[in-house]
């Protein structure tokens, strides 16, 4: 463009004034340093696909031998027995799943419904007396070690809910035992494991909710309560499901406590003798499974097939879980953008 | 039909049901981890004394004697040490990849995050049970023992096994954590920083890291925790012995025969001496729970006490 | 509108008459910067020079067509409303804008008559000669002496201490802070007042030798007595480095500005001396800006 380059020749060029902008520091460790630390970041992104072809490499084989039959079919603990010795076993985790499921779920019922109104409790009602030393009591519930759950529940649920299970279950139920260490015994420890994973996320949710939606609740003569009810909770949530999908993913791979309270015996439980006796029911997860039997056993080639089994089963549900978490968070994400007109 | 309302509060008890539900919840899971720490203290204190801190668990419970925690507490500060020293390095700079270099809407940057979600979900029953297979192959002899005669396997169980996996467990807790406290240093240091001509990455060594310093101290301690609480993951990778392979374990030319060999964690003794365990000693168990909590406790206190340090010079 | 927030800022500021003596004071400063404008004015050229400068972020148009010439060692204000492009047009000149994603931008920037977008360009380099200072005092969490101490050697890696030291003294004089400060070079520069770490900031961006100054709003956080002290050091300055500074307080671009740049809504509507756009603006929106219609 001839008219700019008129332009700059007008310019009068400044007097005593030596401009360099070349460098002249040599700046090496920033070209190494950025390679180094994509490293780091793929690294840690990657490894997980290698535990993932990992067991699944050895997984694959076993599924496609076993057949349909490895999820459909029971009989699990005697066949872990029989592998220590026979020369070729079929297993059937149906109980395992069936454990695993139904831990699951109760305790995720039970840490749902106390989790959000201990949510509640943290972001809207609570004194900040009351808040903070909830908060870090909060945090300390999700510090302490599974084993340690395990631990307290086998010595006050199991011995407490040994004295309600109903008498005459010895000759209605005759397949296994009702003790203590049970389904419900699961449910009730796991609960209280996989609550402060739900509380943290679901107080960051409902905190999320822009102020002004509540208020423009509570102008409208809602009571406090009401226009959290109504607008802050309904608004939040996508976040509260996303914490219930990470809280359920805790609760699908918790072991040893479940290993400890939940009676250990894989068992698929049925309602078929009545409602009474269901909750007394003992059960075994796959991941208990794995942790119980795995120790020695991953020697044996049939059991460690077996492992590998379950592992992928593991895996897919937990990959399936983080997989719909992020989908909702990411879909919430922009949604609360799109409503509040910033960026999250 | 004119309405005549009165804005004189009228008594309306129904309206209460729902905040009282909310004490309540928070009342309930108050009062359990109040309990739990409690009991754990309450049954556990009677029998912590130097001869249980300073004894050798007895696997045995014949004897009568019961044993201590010493090997156990040395197994978990072993398992903290390596795992913390094979993750610091890398979540350090995965985090300062996440937190200052990444471009969000790369297909990379993306594949990143989700690998880290994923790796996040993995149960660590899974991560156990991979540890002990994959370490099982003769490559990895050089990292525990040998397995069986004659065979090409290692026995796939040990300090270094064990300190593997945990890594890789923790790893995604501990980069999220670290990346946070990145990510908290405010703009304005970067860009007063960039506006002197300062290159990012030295911006990065000299300014925003020493800012973040707290916080990332809190990540690296929250690791620390994660493997020092873990139960599966060493239940399976490091055996399931209470002792270790070398009984002179503190000198320092057994060293190698250490990392390479079996031994137990609080973790693992608390389990094994459970009535759920083979132990079946409660009181023993109770005893290295309320260890584990006060180690995992002061753990805490350090990680609060880094966090509240005003950020000066 | 303006005018009577001018009054506000004056009326506060020490500057302000009270008394006959602090009259005669005041016409003897008065006379001081009429010299030192008079000085400067002889002494004509262009360090900086844009051309069809025109910056997007995203498919947003933030600035167009915008073209001038920033005379050497004078003060030059931007001025306008907010949004108008204003501060995007000053972080051009140090290439702060790299670090915004969607940002592009077409058209020539050239100081000294190199082109500061051509690759052999170090943008570090660049940073050092063009320093900038921005709206909020943002010193690094660290001691004064560090703060200062940081810039000097990530520019010169095996300076000696004994140098350094007195770098950091030089850069803190030059800033108006040493007098302040030279008892606890040691202390957190986080636990100094607002004015005094708008100073320091100065004094770090002077400590790397550079030979623009430029000044994002930078006395937007600071109140009345500190905003006069930073100006006057700006005055002090400007013998000697070239100042740009965006400014949303017209009272303080008349009491500083050798030229002024009106901005408004990304375009670079009247650029000129000082006085003659304040008193006699050849656009309509100028003179409405001026009087306080809008902004």
């Amino acid at each position: 463009m001839s008219s700019t380059e008129s332009a700059a020749e007008a310019v009068t060029p400044a007097p005593d004034v030596d401009i360099d902008l070349t460098g002249r520091v040599k700046r090496l460790s920033e070209s190494i340093a950025r390679p180094a630390l994509l490293a780091c970041a793929v690294f840690s992104g990657a490894v997980v696909t290698l535990v993932i072809a990992y067991v699944f490499w050895y997984a694959i084989p076993v599924l496609l031998e076993q057949g349909w039959e490895f999820v459909s079919t029971g009989g699990w603990d005697i066949s872990i027995d029989e592998a220590w010795t026979e020369p070729a076993v079929t297993f059937g985790a149906l109980p395992l799943i069936a454990g695993t499921t139904l831990t699951t779920l109760g305790a995720l019922l039970v840490s749902v419904a106390l989790g959000l109104g201990c949510a509640i409790f943290i972001a809207e009602l609570s004194p900040d007396a009351v808040r903070r030393p909830l908060e870090a009591v909060v945090q300390m519930l999700a510090g302490i070690p599974s084993v340690v759950f395990g631990l307290v529940g086998l010595s006050v649920v199991v011995p407490f809910l040994q004295g309600l299970v109903p008498a005459d279950s010895y000759d209605v139920v005759t397949e296994v035992p009702l003790e203590g260490d049970s389904l419900l015994a699961g449910v009730i420890v796991l609960s209280f494991m996989i609550l402060p994973f739900f509380v943290t996320v679901a107080v960051d949710a409902l905190r999320a909710v822009p102020r002004s939606y509540t208020d423009g609740g509570l102008a409208l003569g809602l009571s406090r309560w009401r226009s959290i009810t109504r607008i802050q909770v309904p608004t939040a949530a996508p976040g509260l499901l996303a914490g219930a999908v990470l809280a359920s993913a805790r609760a699908i791979g918790e072991a040893i406590a479940l290993s400890m309270v939940a009676g250990s015996i894989a068992f698929i439980p049925s309602l078929e003798w009545g409602l009474k006796y269901f909750p007394f029911m003992p059960a075994r997860t796959m991941a208990s499974a794995i942790v119980e039997s795995g120790g020695e056993g991953m020697s044996i080639p049939l059991i460690q097939n077996a492992m590998f089994g379950l592992g992928a089963l593991l895996l897919l549900a937990s990959l399936s879980l983080s997989i719909i978490a992020r989908v909702i968070v990411n879909w919430y994400g922009r949604r609360l953008s799109l409503d509040t007109g910033r960026e999250l | 039909m004119k309405e005549h309302r009165s804005i004189v509060r009228t008594a309306r008890p129904l309206s209460l049901v729902g905040p009282a539900f909310a004490w309540l919840a928070a009342g309930v899971v108050a009062a359990a981890c109040v309990f739990i720490i409690v009991y754990i203290v309450k049954e556990g204190l009677s029998h912590v004394d130097w001869t249980f801190l300073s004894s050798d668990p007895d696997p045995s419970p014949a004897s009568g004697e019961g044993g201590g925690v010493r090997i156990p507490i040395v197994g978990t500060a072993f398992l903290v040490f390596i795992t913390t020293l094979l993750t610091f390095p890398i979540a350090l700079g995965a985090s300062v990849y996440l937190a200052e270099y990444m471009d969000e809407r790369r297909p990379l940057t993306k594949a990143i995050r989700l690998g880290l979600e994923v790796l996040a979900g993995v149960p660590s029953a899974v991560f156990g049970m991979f540890g002990v297979a994959m370490f099982s192959h003769g490559i990895f002899t050089f990292m525990s023992s040998s397995g069986a005669e004659g065979s090409d396997v290692a026995f796939g169980r040990s300090f270094l096994v064990a300190g593997v996996v945990m890594a890789i467990h923790v790893l995604p807790f501990v980069i999220k954590a670290m990346e946070e406290a990145i990510r908290a240093v405010p703009v304005s240091y970067r860009q007063g920083a960039a506006a002197l001509g300062v290159t990012k990455w030295r911006a990065l060594q000299r300014v925003v890291l020493p800012a973040a310093s707290p916080g990332i101290a809190t990540g690296v301690i929250l690791g620390m925790g994660l493997a020092a609480g873990d139960t599966a993951i060493v239940w399976l990778t490091l055996g399931g012995t209470m002792n270790m392979a070398v009984d002179a374990w503190w000198q320092l030319s057994s060293a190698v025969e250490v990392l390479r060999g079996t031994g137990s964690t609080l973790t693992t003794f608390i389990y094994f001496s459970s009535p759920a365990g083979e132990g079946n000693a409660p009181e023993l168990a109770y005893a290295g729970a309320m260890v584990l909590l006060v180690l995992l406790v002061s753990l805490n206190a350090v990680a609060t006490f880094l966090g509240r340090k005003p950020r000066s010079v | 509108m303006y005018a009577s927030k001018e009054d506000a800022v004056t009326q506060k500021s020490p500057v302000r008459p009270t008394s006959e003596a602090d009259e005669a004071a005041h016409l003897l400063a008065e006379l001081d910067r009429e010299m030192i404008r008079a000085a400067r004015s002889l002494e004509t050229g262009t360090l900086i020079d844009v051309r069809d400068l025109e910056v997007r972020y995203g498919s947003k148009v933030v600035l167009t067509d915008v073209g001038l010439d920033i005379p050497l060692r004078q003060i030059t204000a931007f001025i306008g409303p907010s949004g108008c492009g204003k501060s995007t047009a000053l972080r051009c000149f140090n290439r702060m804008n790299d670090e915004i994603r969607s940002f592009s931008m077409s058209g020539r920037i050239r100081i000294g008559g190199q082109d500061i977008m051509e690759p052999k360009v170090d943008v570090t380099e660049l940073r050092r000669q063009v320093g900038m200072v921005f709206q909020h005092p943002n010193p690094f969490p660290m001691s004064i002496h560090e703060n200062i101490a940081l810039a000097i050697r990530e520019h010169t890696p095996r300076i000696s201490r004994d140098e350094v030291d007195h770098l950091v003294e030089w850069a803190l004089t030059k800033a108006n802070l040493w007098n302040e400060v030279k008892d606890d070079l040691k202390r957190s520069a986080l636990a100094l007042s607002g004015g005094q770490q708008q100073r320091l900031c100065i004094a770090r961006a002077l400590a790397v030798k550079p030979t623009v100054l430029m000044l994002d709003e930078p006395c937007a956080s600071l109140d009345p007595i500190s905003t006069a002290r930073i100006e006057e050091l700006l005055l002090e300055l400007s013998g000697e480095y070239t100042i740009i500074i965006v400014t949303h307080n017209l009272a303080q671009a008349r009491r500083i500005s050798d030229d002024v740049a009106f901005f408004l809504m990304g375009r670079l509507l009247e650029f000129g001396e000082a006085r003659r756009v304040f008193e006699d603006p050849l656009r309509r929106e100028t003179a409405d800006y001026v009087r306080g219609v809008y902004g």
